[in-house]
């Protein structure tokens, strides 16, 4: 059977050390799927793997039948595979407009961007206020919401997402939940990386827990929530 | 005292002098945002830029198509060093890599225009004669025509860096790299971009320069260094600010001369870095 999206025994170097040691995970189309686990875990280093900026040193990343790890980053994007990195992605001196053009670089189809752009900015009035405004006058919550809004942009067909709740407020954060989910209705697949693992159990239908390098635990969401050790380690509770 | 006429002038040139800063700082910014690199042969490549249109000039050419070729000609110079020499390979530092690079390219060039060219100091066509009457003063109407051609080629390149899909995308890359690795914008491509642009303004930079001034082998490394002053005085990244730092440095270039001397004037820009760097050091209109 062919998954829709598949890591396979990926391993990461950074300066001669191991960062992500054969880590296997998979997506099935529609899918929320999180990963969880704590600083310099691993995380990032996957998803930067994943978006063509890191070269893994082995293993293999598959998306729809097609082997993209050792890609650039252009062709990664191209494949329809978006991702809104930690710290955002934005042009900090660029207008919120231009930033959600920008998301749809590749895009040769003029028309139906623009339609795109005004649905994005029906959908995110906030952003529609501030259209004119530079990206780094906005919010924390704003520029999140701008981040995921420009990805959107890009029509993508797997959206993965990098801690788009650190350092926001519990209500922003609930906001980008259920900006999230709201894309995930749309039919975008979504690989949510969090250290908020209460608000990425919440989401997700499936989880992996990430350790040093290593996958040690997987399985459905709900379960997760009520296991002993994401609940003593990552609930803290 | 010196005549209103004179004052007149100075004021004038360094007002010309000051927009070839800007063109040259335009292309350096360009290049160190986009690219990370300090293009220090970028006076070499105005030098040459020069010398191209003087000898298309010499073959009965006119001036002006023959600065449209030179331009053109720079642009592809600039791809071709950028594919060959600046282009980022793994395991090196860009920035380091690129100042030895483009130091050893500034001998090369200033060397090869020795020989290639000689010594002796040339001179263009100019792009118009005679002279207008301004306040009683006489102003070249070369240097006026100098002027409106660089304010032309600014606004061109502001209209594309801020209207076409591709000057986009070149400020993008230049405001977030790997923000625009994201998007899927190529940065090579971006690259490519800066260094065509900034070659070829630095080539109308030196055609201008070569007609109202001089043309000689080492004529590119005020403007290089007077591009880098422009720069750190008006901020990086900033285009009103790089005018602003353009006239200022200008002016000074201009008016210092007629009334310290030369070798007073050529201390000025080195004490304003310092000034800025020790006072504002993101520049009059930088950011961050």
């Amino acid at each position: 059977m062919q998954m829709f999206f598949e890591i396979k025994n990926l391993r990461v170097r950074y300066e001669g050390a191991e960062v992500v040691k054969g880590v296997s995970l998979h997506l099935e189309e529609g899918e929320i799927v999180t990963l969880i686990g704590s600083n310099g875990a691993g995380k990032t280093t996957i998803l930067r793997a994943v978006s063509g900026l890191k070269a893994p040193s082995a293993g293999e990343i598959w998306f729809e039948g097609t082997r993209v790890d050792g890609r650039n980053a252009q062709s990664i994007v191209k494949l329809g595979i978006v991702q809104v990195p930690q710290g955002r992605g934005l042009f900090p001196y660029m207008s919120v407009a231009e930033n959600l053009k920008l998301g749809a670089f590749l895009r040769k189809d003029r028309r139906a961007v623009q339609k795109d752009l005004a649905d994005v900015l029906v959908h995110f009035p906030r952003l529609k206020e501030r259209a004119r405004q530079q990206a780094s006058t906005l919010s924390g919550g704003e520029q999140q919401m701008l981040a995921i809004a420009a990805a959107v942009m890009c029509r993508p067909r797997l959206l993965l997402l990098d801690e788009p709740s650190m350092g926001l407020s519990p209500l922003m954060v609930s906001e980008i939940g259920k900006i999230v989910r709201e894309i995930n209705a749309t039919g975008t697949t979504v690989l949510l990386v969090e250290q908020n693992s209460r608000l990425a159990l919440k989401l997700a239908t499936r989880a992996y827990v990430l350790e040093t390098g290593n996958i040690v635990v997987e399985g459905a969401a709900d379960e997760l929530m009520h296991s002993e050790h994401v609940r003593k380690a990552y609930l803290g509770e | 005292m010196k005549s209103f006429d004179v004052w007149m002038q100075a004021i004038v040139n360094g007002i010309a002098l000051g927009w070839l800063y800007v063109l040259m700082a335009m292309g350096l910014t360009l290049m160190l945002s986009i690219m990370g690199i300090l293009q220090l042969a970028h006076g070499e490549i105005y030098m040459m830029g020069a010398f191209l249109v003087y000898y298309l000039t010499r073959r009965e050419i006119g001036i002006y198509p023959a600065i449209v070729v030179s331009m053109a000609a720079m642009a592809v110079l600039g791809v071709i060093l950028e594919r060959v020499l600046f282009r980022p390979r793994p395991g090196r530092d860009v920035a380091l890599t690129s100042i030895v690079i483009s130091t050893g390219l500034t001998l090369i060039l200033s060397s090869a225009a020795v020989v290639g060219f000689g010594l002796y100091t040339k001179s263009l066509p100019p792009l118009i004669s005679g002279s207008f009457d301004l306040f009683g003063a006489g102003v070249p109407k070369d240097r006026i025509l100098a002027i409106g051609f660089s304010v032309v080629a600014l606004i061109l390149l502001y209209t594309f860096l801020k209207r076409t899909r591709l000057g986009l995308a070149m400020v993008a890359s230049a405001q977030n790299r790997e923000g625009s690795f994201l998007k899927g914008i190529n940065p090579n491509h971006m690259s490519m971009a800066a260094m065509a642009i900034g070659c070829a303004l630095a080539a109308l930079a030196g055609a201008l320069a070569g007609s109202i001034l001089q043309l000689h082998p080492y004529m590119g490394s005020l403007p290089m260094i007077n591009g880098l002053v422009t720069i750190v005085l008006g901020g990086l990244g900033s285009i009103p600010g790089a005018v602003i730092g353009g006239m200022i440095l200008g002016l000074l270039n201009g008016i210092l001369p007629v009334m310290f001397g030369a070798a007073a004037a050529s201390v000025a820009p080195l004490v304003i870095v310092i000034l800025v760097l020790l006072f504002r050091p993101k520049g009059i209109l930088g950011h961050e």
